[in-house]
């Protein structure tokens, strides 16, 4: 394989493959234009082919010269307009610059390959075109020296070898019957110097990247700006070295500090332009798939165009060379499954042509690389039945799943929805290979889908595998990092309330979070480290005793005795003894548990460690052969102090715990029966901003209206006008107190103050107000009628205080009410008492329904109520010719609001109400799934101006039809 | 089988050390250096001859206790534990030895097989026995000593 270790050849490889890397969109692009040919574009091309040509005629690589001759024949005949190239035509020259890269790759066995079918290919059309072509270019090239860049190397050849005639009289030598593999092998003693020629021949052309290939992934190109920078570097390093060590010696603490900095200087900077020696553009992967679509849609009979964005964003090398597969697999599937066929296309009135389009952007340090379609979407009722069908799932799973899990069972191993296979997917490799790729990069996939719409399917990829951002836990006394794509959330729960919200059902634990429950791993467990715990008042690790979280309550539970399992600690009289031991230090600090919620893509779950430490940037270090087969370690890293910490896989510590998402449903399944009070509870949340004005009451006002929250000095007001204002972004800011409205104790007289800043009626107003302040979600359980009074809209119990809900329109409206009047906001229409629009309010909390009920009363609408989506119902059928327009909140018993606008929008009688949506539920798929079923605004809880602003809208549309 | 392990030299030179009350030695040229302990992480779910990993100048080492090892029961840190880095293709592994002992200059001729059972130790990790005016080295089979143990493969599976 003496060949094979030539540079001259590795250079030759090296070329080739980056000219037809180029070659393949290029002539797609000619395709494209038709028969409108870009001359340039096939210039382009044409030098390509012929550039291979006379460098496979140099090395003696008979079959790839003929094979690019052929190539470069037809080219030729494009290029001088005699022949147009039409989708047969490129087809033949990609299938040719296909075989010519299967070639370059296996160069040492090319010239036993049989081309003989792309050449006669080739030879036809050239024939079938014009005779001969007029550049006599075609017909020459195969004597005539060739490409520029291989000049430098003849040049070399001919100093280096003076044995040798003349180099001309070679090199006709060669190309003649361009077998005379000797002539490279002569060489080989001058390897050195001919290879500098071919690296400076590789500098002349153009800085791409060489295309991905196997062979050659073990070189890299590199700018030599960055090169230059790097050399720079390790320059300044050096010195900074000798610097130290001068110091050292002299024992000059001041000075070291400044060559400390310096030091950190120099290695961040060095340590981020080495990183970028490694980062490829995207591009490199993303240029094949225009190819792929191509052909796979033409096999298909499909129509589809691929649009890309973003090719330039840049990732490590390796992630370059291991994402190409799965995506290669991801769009094969859009092709495959998700676009339709025309035919059906058609038939449901979408445009023939499908679309993929293929999209990388950076997010929060990441990489997101999306494919969507707009094809037929994926059928979660349809993947939850195959699943079931294959035995993947208990159908009693498949019930409990959301949309969104039963489209993401399509990522189980052994999933394969394609009804027939084809050449095309459905190999049984599927999708659960991509998972399994990504998750070996540290990446996440998410699929989102819409049936009849398309589905999108999102990956998430770190930049750089070697350098990684990690929160690092304590656990038994030795430290150990979790990688922060998998880190969802730190969770502490104190430990008085540890009790209260750590469940266990069967032998596994849980824990309620925001109305959900998440499975619980202890790490200790799962890795059978001694169990400890950490007691920060003492500032010591301690072992710990106890067997479970919340172990009182556990033991009672009939589930535990029932699996079988016997309670590892002794029963009766010991038991006691750590039931007294563990109540004793539940209150203490030290029992609180600290959990880091991590999520593995497919599920979440929750690790319990003892000790939470900072988040830092860590380089990860390959374990060695003997830890290999330990499996929840995805690596080492060496931390500040010269001490190593483990880091964890937390895909793998989910197996070994045996917790997969399905259980995680089953046991979420067992408690929601149970937790159902609570959960409904917990659904009507509002976020309110608490505050006091005098020391002894406590206010608070929904979050969503404050604007922002100012800390200001007492002498920051100015009294002018008998108004109180303060200077707030270049302009006068209007000051106001509850006292001023409400009869309620007068603002302190504390010189440290906050001004919380509405945005009302066009205006910005501040709310003097003291500290503390807190942002917390309370449960609408609002009394408001003990505590009401203007401006104060009711109250609540928060944290055991007694709170008073401000109702900042109503202060606003009280203390200026010129300010309503001049704002003409919602375009005020005339209410005639008699004919005034009715409105149906829909809300099961009776503190909104109230609200919403007073705003409207207030302007004068008629109001209906109704307390749940099928009492609303009942109403509208009820009263139907009078209802001018419905306002309704989404979670509701029964029937909720998005089933009640979906009836609303589905029959012919109410189709034409609008509805408004009144929501807590804010996020963009909550908005997403409202619109769709017909929602025609969203407001969140309470924004009353906006509110009143588009009901008075709707109203007047009303009033004129 | 001792006469194949040991080349054509005329004599070799052997580090020796102690393994509980047991005298080894090795090849000095397969030895990269000697160092004392320094702090070492524990790894969970490791074979229980695995006594951590430690940082080798940014190098993660996987220190093997070779008393565990070779069935001689779990070594004591003391002042005179060391580590014995060896250098093995790909990655260095470190070996925990009791304390070091001289380095012997040995007569490859001299050494002989290793019997099947010697005071306790497992013959096959050893290629040979090297017989001094007082004492008795047992040579270690490199090699042997650093093979995976796959029974111990998916330990932290049972769960």
């Amino acid at each position: 394989m003496s060949i094979e270790d030539d540079e001259i050849l590795q250079g030759f490889i090296e070329e080739s493959l980056e000219h037809l890397s180029d070659i393949e969109n290029d002539l797609l692009a000619i395709e494209e234009s038709g028969a409108d040919i870009d001359v340039e574009l096939v210039n382009k091309v044409f030098r390509a082919a012929h550039s291979i040509k006379g460098g496979a005629g140099f090395m003696g690589l008979s079959v790839i010269q003929d094979l690019a001759h052929a190539a470069e024949n037809v080219l030729g005949l494009i290029r001088s307009g005699k022949l147009i190239p039409n989708p047969d035509i490129i087809n033949v020259l990609l299938l040719a610059a296909d075989e010519l890269q299967h070639l370059i790759e296996d160069v040492g066995n090319s010239n036993n390959v049989d081309i003989s079918c792309h050449t006669n290919a080739l030879n036809i059309i050239y024939e079938g075109g014009e005779a001969p072509p007029s550049g006599p270019k075609p017909e020459r090239s195969t004597a005539v020296v060739p490409q520029p860049e291989l000049q430098p190397v003849l040049e070399e050849i001919e100093s280096s070898l003076p044995e040798q005639e003349t180099i001309s009289e070679t090199f006709e030598d060669i190309t003649d019957d361009a077998t005379d593999d000797d002539l490279v092998e002569e060489h080989e003693d001058d390897t050195d110097s001919v290879s500098a020629v071919s690296q400076d021949a590789g500098g002349v052309t153009r800085t791409r990247k060489p295309s991905e290939s196997q062979k050659i992934d073990t070189s890299i190109r590199v700018t030599v700006s960055l090169l230059d920078q790097l050399m720079n570097l390790a320059g300044e390093l050096v010195l900074s070295r000798n610097q130290l060590l001068q110091t050292i010696t002299s024992g000059d603490m001041r000075n070291a500090e400044a060559v400390g900095q310096r030091i950190d200087l120099v290695t961040s900077e060095l340590q981020e332009a080495i990183m970028l020696t490694r980062m490829q553009p995207i591009g490199n992967v993303f240029n094949k798939f225009p190819r792929v679509v191509r052909d796979l849609s033409k096999k298909l009979g499909k129509h589809i165009d691929l649009t890309i964005v973003g090719k330039d964003v840049e990732l490590d090398k390796t992630i370059i060379e291991a994402i190409n597969d799965p995506l290669t697999h991801l769009i094969r599937n859009s092709v495959d499954h998700g676009i339709e066929s025309p035919e059906d296309r058609r038939k449901k009135g979408k445009d023939l042509r499908g679309l993929i389009v293929l999209k990388a952007y950076h997010a929060a340090g990441q990489v997101v690389i999306e494919i969507s379609d707009d094809g037929k979407g994926l059928d979660g009722n349809m993947l939850a039945e195959t699943a079931v069908k294959k035995g993947l799932i208990t159908s009693d799973q498949a019930k409990l799943m959301s949309e969104k899990e039963r489209i993401n069972l399509i990522l189980l191993p052994g999933f394969s929805t394609a009804k027939k296979v084809t050449d095309v997917s459905g190999r049984g490799v599927g999708m659960d290979v991509v998972k399994t790729n990504l998750d070996q990069l540290g990446g996440s996939i998410e699929i989102e889908s819409e049936v009849g719409k398309g589905s999108t399917i999102g990956i998430k990829l770190p930049l750089t595998l070697a350098i990684i951002p990690c929160q690092i836990v304590m656990t038994g006394g030795e430290r150990y990092a979790i990688p922060q794509v998998n880190l969802e959330e730190l969770l502490r729960i104190p430990a008085a309330k540890v009790k209260e919200r750590v469940e266990r059902v069967g032998d596994a634990e849980v824990v309620r979070l925001r109305g959900n429950l998440l499975p619980l791993i202890r790490m200790a467990e799962v890795f059978d480290i001694d169990p400890t715990y950490y007691d920060p008042v003492q500032e010591e690790t301690r072992s710990d005793r106890r067997v479970n979280i919340a172990d009182r309550r556990s033991k009672s539970t009939p589930l535990f005795k029932e699996k079988g399992e016997p309670p590892p600690s002794p029963p009766t009289n010991s038991s006691q003894e750590l039931h007294r031991k563990s109540k004793e230090r539940r209150l203490s600090a030290s029992s609180a548990l600290n959990i880091v919620v991590v999520s593995t893509g497919a599920m979440k779950y929750g690790l319990i460690v003892d000790r939470l430490h900072d988040s830092e940037e860590i380089v990860i270090k390959p374990l060695g052969r003997h830890l290999q087969q330990c499996q929840g370690y995805a690596g080492a890293t060496i931390m500040g102090d010269g001490r190593i910490a483990l880091i964890l896989d937390v895909s793998n510590i989910a197996r070994m715990a045996g917790l997969t998402s399905l259980d995680g449903c089953e046991r979420a399944n067992e408690l929601a029966e149970a937790a159902k009070d609570n959960i409904t509870k917990t659904r009507d949340k509002q976020a309110l901003l608490t505050f006091s004005s005098s020391p002894l009451e406590q206010f608070g006002v929904p979050l969503n209206q404050v604007e922002r929250v100012e800390k200001i000095k007492r002498h920051h007001i100015e009294e002018i006008g008998g108004r109180r204002v303060m200077q707030y972004r270049g302009g006068s800011l209007p000051l106001i107190s509850i006292d001023e409205v409400a009869s309620v104790m007068p603002l302190a007289d504390r010189d440290d103050l906050l001004v919380i800043v509405f945005h009302l009626a066009g205006k910005d107003v501040g709310l003097l107000a003291t500290g503390p302040i807190d942002a917390i979600e309370i449960n609408t359980d609002i009394d408001d009628s003990t505590l009401k009074q203007p401006g104060i809209m009711g109250s609540a119990i928060i944290a055991g205080k007694t709170t008073m809900l401000v109702n900042i329109f109503e202060i606003i409206q009280i203390s200026n009410p010129q300010w309503f009047e001049d704002h003409v906001a919602y375009g005020e229409i005339e209410i005639d008492k008699a004919q005034a629009p009715t409105i149906l309010i829909v809300e099961d909390s009776n503190f909104f329904r109230n609200q919403v009920k007073g705003y409207m009363d207030e302007a004068g609408f008629k109001v209906l109520e109704g307390e749940d989506g099928k009492i609303a119902w009942s109403v509208l059928e009820e009263h139907g010719d009078e209802i001018t327009m419905v306002v309704t909140d989404i979670e509701m018993p029964n029937m909720n609001g998005f089933e009640l606008t979906e009836k609303i929008k589905n029959d012919k009688r109410f189709s034409h109400l609008p509805v408004i949506a009144l929501t807590t539920l804010a996020a963009d798929e909550d908005i997403a799934r409202g619109k769709s079923v017909g929602v025609d605004e969203y407001h969140i809880k309470l924004d009353k101006e906006r509110l009143m602003e588009s009901v008075h809208r709707y109203a007047k549309s009303a009033m004129v039809v | 089988m001792a006469e194949q392990s040991i080349s054509t030299k005329n004599t070799i030179e052997l580090a020796t050390f102690y393994v509980g009350d047991a005298l080894c030695g090795m090849d000095i040229l397969k030895v990269q250096e000697i160092n004392k302990l320094m702090e070492m992480t524990k790894v969970p779910q490791a074979p229980d001859y695995m006594i951590g990993i430690l940082n080798l100048r940014g190098q993660i080492v996987t220190i093997i206790d070779l008393g565990q090892k070779l069935g001689l029961g779990k070594a004591e840190l003391s002042n005179e534990s060391r580590n014995i880095i060896v250098n093995t293709p790909g990655e260095h592994v470190g070996l925990l030895v009791t304390r070091i002992s001289d380095v012997v200059m040995a007569d490859p001729d001299k050494i002989e097989p290793a019997p099947a059972n010697m005071s306790g130790l497992q013959g096959g990790f050893f290629t040979g026995v090297y017989k001094t005016e007082n004492k008795l080295i047992g040579i270690l089979d490199i090699k042997e000593v650093l093979r995976i143990e796959s029974e111990n493969l998916g330990r932290g599976m049972e769960r």
